[in-house]
């Protein structure tokens, strides 16, 4: 049993992930998660989860994104066909949403892992994006009726 | 003497040869700055649907007309395809040719039960009445979803290029980046998506007809 908790939960370049530990000599440093040196388990799961320190995944890490995003889509759907939210119902799905566009964006563009130089590019772009989105929601909206 | 936009190669850990003047592959800086400008563009669109919602007099409105599940599977086929994207990418790095040939038909095939689930529904909405002309709703849903659609055919027609590049070998480890450039292009047409089903399909789908607007009688147009 600790032996497959261990193939689950470590990756040491031998278990079942088979992540490739950090080249410290790499120029770019290492992508930290918010607990820093705190509880090793815990800081553990989030390195696994968050594939922090590594460069890249593996197959088997990419198809546990995949199965992620399916389940917040599958979450996605129950919530609007199943649950009456009222109100809640569009910023419940604008955070899943935010959810999935993060890993998607992390992960499989390699964001997470790739230099900083482009997530700042696409991050200045979205900032300009959402500039755009929220200049012409408020033109439009306080420009005058507009009805066909 | 020398100048200050000089280009100069460099060797990736995959072995590929990266032009650079940066410090940064040129090609995959270029491709992030046109994700950034497509950002804009798409989040233009995004904010002409929203601000147009609710505005249409007369039918078919969203809720009687979207079919949420339906979309929900054509929009897991296309998170499927990311994910087969990005395994594709990762054995052609390794220079596993077959499964990284493999995992890009992959992507095309996903590609296109897409776009058949697109056509589907576009044709569908057009057989009962809604099409660009039809109200403000019709409108910005054609020109939104058919601009991502465009988008997404693109996205197959440079795989499939990219596939049979990777069956005759043109395609290697060693020129890898242009796999990687597709699949920047591939995962934001599905970002792109996450974020039009959310708008579109969840937030927008009980949209009735607004007051003072003609409620929609199917088989009326």
């Amino acid at each position: 049993m600790s032996n497959f908790l261990n193939k689950i939960l470590y990756h040491d370049g031998r278990g079942w992930w088979d992540l490739p530990r950090t080249q410290w000599q790499e120029p770019n440093p290492k992508m930290e998660g918010p607990l820093g040196d705190g509880i090793a388990p815990i800081k553990r799961i989030w390195e696994i989860t968050t594939a922090a320190n590594l460069h890249h995944g593996t197959p088997a890490f990419y198809v546990l994104i995949g199965a992620i995003l399916s389940i917040i889509t599958i979450v996605e759907v129950w919530a609007f066909a199943w649950l009456f939210l009222g109100d809640l119902l569009v910023p419940l799905m604008l955070v899943l949403s935010l959810g999935k566009f993060v890993l998607v964006v992390g992960f499989f563009m390699h964001l997470k892992f790739d230099r900083k130089y482009y997530a700042w590019i696409f991050t200045a772009c979205m900032v300009i994006g959402i500039g755009i989105f929220v200049a012409l929601l408020l033109l439009l909206n306080y420009g005058g009726q507009v009805q066909q | 003497m020398a100048s200050a936009s000089a280009t100069y190669e460099i060797k990736s850990e995959h072995g590929e040869v990266i032009n650079t003047s940066t410090g940064l592959s040129n090609k995959k800086l270029l491709m992030w700055a046109f994700l950034g400008s497509d950002v804009m563009f798409f989040g233009s669109f995004i904010a002409t649907f929203l601000v147009y919602r609710n505005r249409s007099l007369v039918g078919p409105y969203p809720a009687d007309i979207l079919d949420i599940p339906i979309t929900s599977v054509s929009t897991f086929v296309l998170l499927m395809s990311s994910l087969a994207m990005v395994l594709a990418l990762s054995y052609v790095q390794e220079g596993r040719k077959k499964l990284g040939t493999l995992w890009i038909f992959a992507v095309v095939v996903l590609g296109a039960i897409f776009l058949l689930f697109q056509v589907y529904e576009f044709n569908h909405f057009a057989k009962v009445g809604l099409t660009p002309r039809t109200n403000l709703f019709g409108t910005t849903f054609f020109i939104l979803t058919g601009l991502h659609g465009a988008h997404v055919t693109l996205g197959v027609l440079w795989l499939m290029f990219l596939g049979f590049g990777s069956i005759k070998g043109t395609l290697r480890a060693d020129n890898a980046i242009d796999l990687e450039l597709a699949g920047l292009y591939w995962h934001f047409v599905d970002i792109v998506w996450i974020v039009i089903f959310t708008v579109i399909y969840l937030i927008s789908a009980r949209d009735v007809a607004p007051p003072g607007s003609v409620p929609w009688v199917p088989g009326a147009h």
